[in-house]
């Protein structure tokens, strides 16, 4: 099996673990005053980035299909939230829910277009949508705020930084699951077929199309749920987060992470933020070269561990197996 | 008496106006066991593609199931009971043998919308699926991934993806190329039990004359942008223009 989406009992011990570990993670921040306050809001990230490299690895790893342009969904999930709760005055319980399918309903429109093409041809018309849609937002002042974004989105007084970081570290847990569950359905291994041979996919009655675009809408959801979450913890929406460079993050997430697997983006994710904020605090300087950094972290994953680092621990732990 | 499953009627093709067929036509009886010859370049799996939907054809019709399926989409002509294994091995390589024949069964039973339960949680798909790879021996494999079996294996997991669709027409591009002599007789053989046991009308294009004057009941030789002959083997074997032609003084 290639795609490693089936826990063995000490991957659930492992995940267990890890799960309670993270839940009781803020409650020992919290006592490390501003620090710590600081710290969660920064865990609070990661998990949340965390759930938007694993939407584009829907398409990325398990479709096999480059999107440059998944930042769309993530900034209209976060637009949406925005929106909802400053010009409508909608409740978070209400504006949340509406993010990913705001981003559904715009994956479902550009997917149309996109998913006619094959390769670096829907590479490429990804990328144009994702910054035709960054346009739109950056021009229209009266609407999105334009190059200012939205600030001062309301936060609900019960939802401190400990509440926000359980509310959304519950969020990205159900998500695991259900993405997980996708991933190993009929649907799944649908995708994963696609994934394997396209032309051959046709020939067993696929049709490759359907499912390619019902794929990318699904991701265009999670992805937008999480630029929601996001949009709540920063209380603002701002253009940034529908840029092109935006959709690099979770790409470079799934490298270094491991794309055949499905978490390996979510440790992607993390590893790359703890990374800069790392660096950032060890010497402010340092954010100036953390592109030199991310180059060179880069190179020795695609040379010497390919698969991630999900890949690395299994040749580490599991040699027996392979 | 006349029952076709397939029916060629004037079909032309030209590539940049290379003409490959021209207006050639003929009909594939129910339960037939067949074989497509014709040198090099004679246009043999281009003819494939053009039954399958893969290419279309610039005139001319193609009626399966007595429905003209020129135009439609190769995945919509698969679920009319038309399938296909390919000349160069083309399955699903990262996947393993057992999932490549699942996803097939899957698609065949329309069940790829289902987005809650495990794909290996259906008994009923796995048995099918066993039954499958039983025929084609390859059974004890199902658990490997389908990239690492030797070139004759994957060619007979080829043949048991199509056989997973449970076609009505099947057809096999040189089932049999590329495998050692032994293979050869091997997968000859599993063809013909298939053919014997399912009732599948097939179509096949064969290099090998041994195997094609051994199995077939109908031989069609294509050459010269049309079809040369048609007929039984012996016959086939007897007509001048296929020996001047085609077959030289070998036969």
């Amino acid at each position: 099996m290639n795609d490693q989406t089936y826990p063995s009992r000490s991957g659930w011990i492992a995940g267990i673990i890890v799960t309670v570990i993270l839940f009781v993670l803020p409650v020992f921040l919290g006592n490390l005053g501003k620090t710590g306050e600081y710290w969660i809001w920064v865990s609070t990230e990661m998990i949340i980035m965390a759930l938007f490299a694993m939407s584009l690895n829907l398409i990325l790893g398990f479709g096999g299909m480059v999107s440059f342009g998944h930042a769309a969904f993530f900034g209209v999930g976060a637009y949406t939230v925005a929106l909802l709760m400053k010009k409508a005055d909608f409740p978070l319980y209400l504006a949340l829910p509406a993010a990913p399918m705001v981003a559904a309903v715009t994956a479902a429109f550009i997917g149309w277009f996109c998913v006619r093409l094959s390769g670096l041809y829907f590479s490429i018309l990804t990328l144009a949508f994702g910054q035709l849609l960054f346009m739109i937002v950056f021009q229209w002042y009266t609407f999105t705020g334009g190059d200012d974004g939205l600030h001062g989105v309301p936060r609900p007084e019960i939802l401190g930084p400990i509440n926000y970081y359980w509310l959304c570290l519950i969020i990205f847990m159900v998500c695991f699951l259900v993405i997980r569950m996708i991933v190993n359905s009929s649907f799944g291994l649908t995708i994963k077929t696609i994934r394997e041979n396209l032309d051959r996919a046709k020939f067993v009655g696929i049709n490759v199309r359907r499912y390619q675009l019902l794929n990318f809408v699904i991701a265009g959801a999670f992805a937008g749920l999480s630029g929601g979450m996001l949009c709540e913890l920063n209380r603002f929406a701002q253009t940034e987060f529908l840029h092109w460079s935006k959709s690099a993050e979770p790409i470079l997430a799934s490298l270094v992470g491991g794309m055949y697997s499905l978490a390996g983006p979510a440790i992607g994710s993390s590893v790359l933020i703890f990374l800069k904020i790392f660096l950032q605090q060890v010497h402010r300087s340092m954010v100036e070269i953390w592109a030199i950094f991310l180059g060179v972290l880069l190179l020795i994953v695609v040379l010497f561990a390919p698969q991630g680092l999900v890949g690395l621990y299994q040749n580490i732990f599991h040699k027996s197996r392979s | 008496m006349s029952d076709p499953i397939l029916s060629i009627q004037n079909l032309s093709k030209s590539f940049e106006g290379n003409q490959v067929f021209n207006d050639i036509s003929f009909s594939v009886e129910r339960g037939e066991l067949s074989a497509i010859i014709g040198p090099n370049g004679a246009g043999k799996t281009t003819l494939f593609n053009l039954i399958t939907g893969a290419l279309v054809p610039d005139q001319g019709k193609v009626i399966f199931e007595g429905q003209d399926i020129v135009g439609m989409e190769p995945f919509d002509i698969v679920r009319l009971g038309m399938a296909r294994a390919f000349q160069r091995t083309n399955i699903f390589p990262k996947m393993t043998v057992l999932e490549n024949i699942v996803i097939t069964i899957i698609t065949r039973l329309n069940t790829n919308l289902r987005f809650v339960r495990h794909w290996n949680s259906s008994k009923e798909i796995k048995k099918r699926a066993f039954e499958i790879l039983e025929s084609v021996g390859l059974a004890d494999k199902a658990s490997h991934q389908s990239g690492t079996l030797a070139h004759g294996n994957q060619k007979r997991l080829d043949i048991g993806v199509a056989l997973a669709l449970e076609p009505k027409l099947l057809l096999l591009d040189e089932p049999v190329a590329g495998m050692s002599p032994e293979e050869r007789w091997e997968t000859v053989d599993l063809v013909k039990d298939l053919w014997n046991q399912m009732k599948i009308t097939m179509v096949y294009i064969e290099h090998d004359m041994d195997i094609v004057f051994g199995i077939s009941q109908i031989v069609r030789v294509l050459c010269y942008k049309t079809l040369l002959a048609e007929g039984p083997p012996d016959e086939i074997s007897a007509n001048h223009q296929v020996i001047e032609a085609y077959l030289g003084e070998e036969v």
